[in-house]
């Protein structure tokens, strides 16, 4: 596998440069590009870094709060629910949805040490925003592809979804909340209860 | 959606019994908007089969695919996938030509016959360091690109998620496969390997998904909802051939739409 990620590597390098220069044409695109090339390495720079994993995780945490439009995310996956929620609901939704998308993400990337990531096709998709193909490498793993949706809020580059083999991460999991809602007559308290259980756990489980 | 008529009227015999989820009232534009997105009119149906198929799983296959990756050491696993994968290469061939695809039906070509060869029976895939690499491909997607559609979403105990369309392109794909026909016909010793190949099938599939599928039931708050949302979202990549690796080779896609799996 070490010759695989090797030959990956080599090819995936003088790719990402070659990108770099054309990508001029089109400013939106390169400036997608660049955001998450600065964001995906200081994320790798943290991730490898020689510390104790929960020092690890917060510095990791401290990036995503940056980089991602965590308001327009939680507001995405909430969806047609936004509407039906109470002020309060929807502050304390957001509240919780901050928690288990930082908490989730920060737990996933904290364990990949040794990952590398390189820049790989990019691609504008929509009018407003770009796709941005990473190829993530990690010791003894095949490599495998991720795109970031990067859209501009405040005029700030932010990622709004990450997409892995066609799989949208804020489609499947507007599914998921709607689901739960759904299945509960509707109630959004019924989910925030549920977000609330599943935080605790997660706190459980990073304390061990 | 048409063309599925007859598959659903099938269908419907044993579904009848388990009854469907009630279609919200065009008073409410998007909760309708929603459920003919979400495509589950059986979802009473589909709940119950996934909970048959996570019992099933939690007591049988993912304890057997645990076992299965501690008994045999890494590269022998690789191995196997690679020879499993080779032995799938004609049903993929065969959906290639049939979708018309030819620069990847010279792929899968080159694949089988490097491999096959200098790949000591499939055991190492050296056409991927021949610039050819790895494609999946089957009747399911094979019948979307000819336009059908893909009917209600299914959850099958063992299969896992599916629909009319993939179940019939699963079936057909079975019976393509000159394999299927070699075991038929062959002698006890042929049988046997047959039962071989297929057991080895499910365990490499569930091994390669053990990560992947623990961290869905860990974080979803609905694992159920989240698999039907990665299945359906990862069929649309593979039917437009949006790359990414092909997904494990389980039936109609037990995890396809969920990450594929990382080799360890």
């Amino acid at each position: 596998m070490h010759r695989r990620s090797l030959l990956a590597s080599a090819l995936a390098t003088p790719f990402a440069i070659a990108l770099a220069l054309p990508a001029r044409a089109e400013m939106d695109i390169s400036r997608a590009a660049s955001f998450i090339e600065s964001t995906g390495q200081e994320l790798v720079g943290v991730i490898n870094a020689n510390q104790p994993i929960a020092a690890r995780r917060q510095r990791v945490a401290a990036v995503l709060r940056r980089a991602v439009d965590v308001d327009g995310v939680g507001r995405f996956i909430l969806g047609r629910w936004w509407r039906t929620a109470t002020p309060a609901e929807q502050q304390e939704y957001m509240k919780l949805f901050e928690e288990t998308l930082i908490r989730n993400l920060s737990a996933r990337f904290g364990e990949y040490e040794g990952v590398r990531f390189s820049l790989g096709r990019s691609q504008q998709r929509t009018e407003d925003d770009a796709l941005v193909n990473t190829i993530i490498e990690r010791p003894n793993s095949a490599a495998f592809s991720l795109d970031w949706r990067v859209g501009e809020v405040n005029g700030q580059p932010r990622v709004v979804d990450v997409i892995a083999e066609g799989t949208s991460l804020r489609l499947t999991q507007r599914s998921e909340y709607s689901a739960v809602i759904s299945r509960n007559g509707g109630q959004i308290s019924a989910l925030l209860e549920a977000m609330r259980n599943q935080i605790a756990a997660l706190a459980a489980r990073e304390g061990r | 959606m048409r063309s599925l008529r007859r598959p659903l009227l099938v269908l419907a015999g044993f579904l009848a019994l388990a009854g469907c989820a009630t279609r919200p009232p065009a008073s409410e534009p998007e909760a309708l908007a929603e459920y003919e997105q979400t495509n589950d009119p059986l979802e009473p149906f589909n709940r119950t089969m996934y909970a048959v198929h996570d019992g099933i799983d939690t007591v049988l296959l993912r304890p057997a695919a645990q076992v299965y990756r501690f008994i045999i050491p890494q590269p022998v696993r690789g191995g196997i996938r690679n020879v499993l994968a080779n032995l799938r290469s004609p049903v993929i061939l065969l959906n290639d030509g049939l979708q018309g695809e030819t620069q990847r039906f010279g792929t899968t070509l080159g694949r089988f016959l490097l491999n096959t060869t200098l790949g000591v029976g499939g055991i190492f895939d050296v056409a991927k360091d021949f610039g050819l690499p790895a494609h999946g491909e089957d009747f399911g997607q094979t019948l979307a690109v000819w336009g059908v559609g893909e009917g209600p979403y299914l959850f099958l105990p063992v299969l896992g998620p599916s629909n009319p369309r993939d179940l019939a392109g699963f079936g057909v794909d079975i019976a393509a496969n000159p394999t299927t026909w070699v075991i038929a016909n062959g002698n006890d010793t042929v049988q046997t390997l047959g039962y071989v190949q297929t057991g080895l099938t499910v365990l490499d599939a569930r091994e390669g998904l053990i990560e992947t599928l623990d961290s869905v039931k860990e974080t979803s708050l609905d694992p159920y909802a989240t698999l039907r949302s990665a299945y359906r979202q990862r069929r649309q990549n593979d039917i437009r051939n949006g790359g990414g690796q092909p997904s494990p080779a389980l039936g109609t896609g037990l995890g396809a739409g969920v990450q594929a799996p990382a080799r360890n």
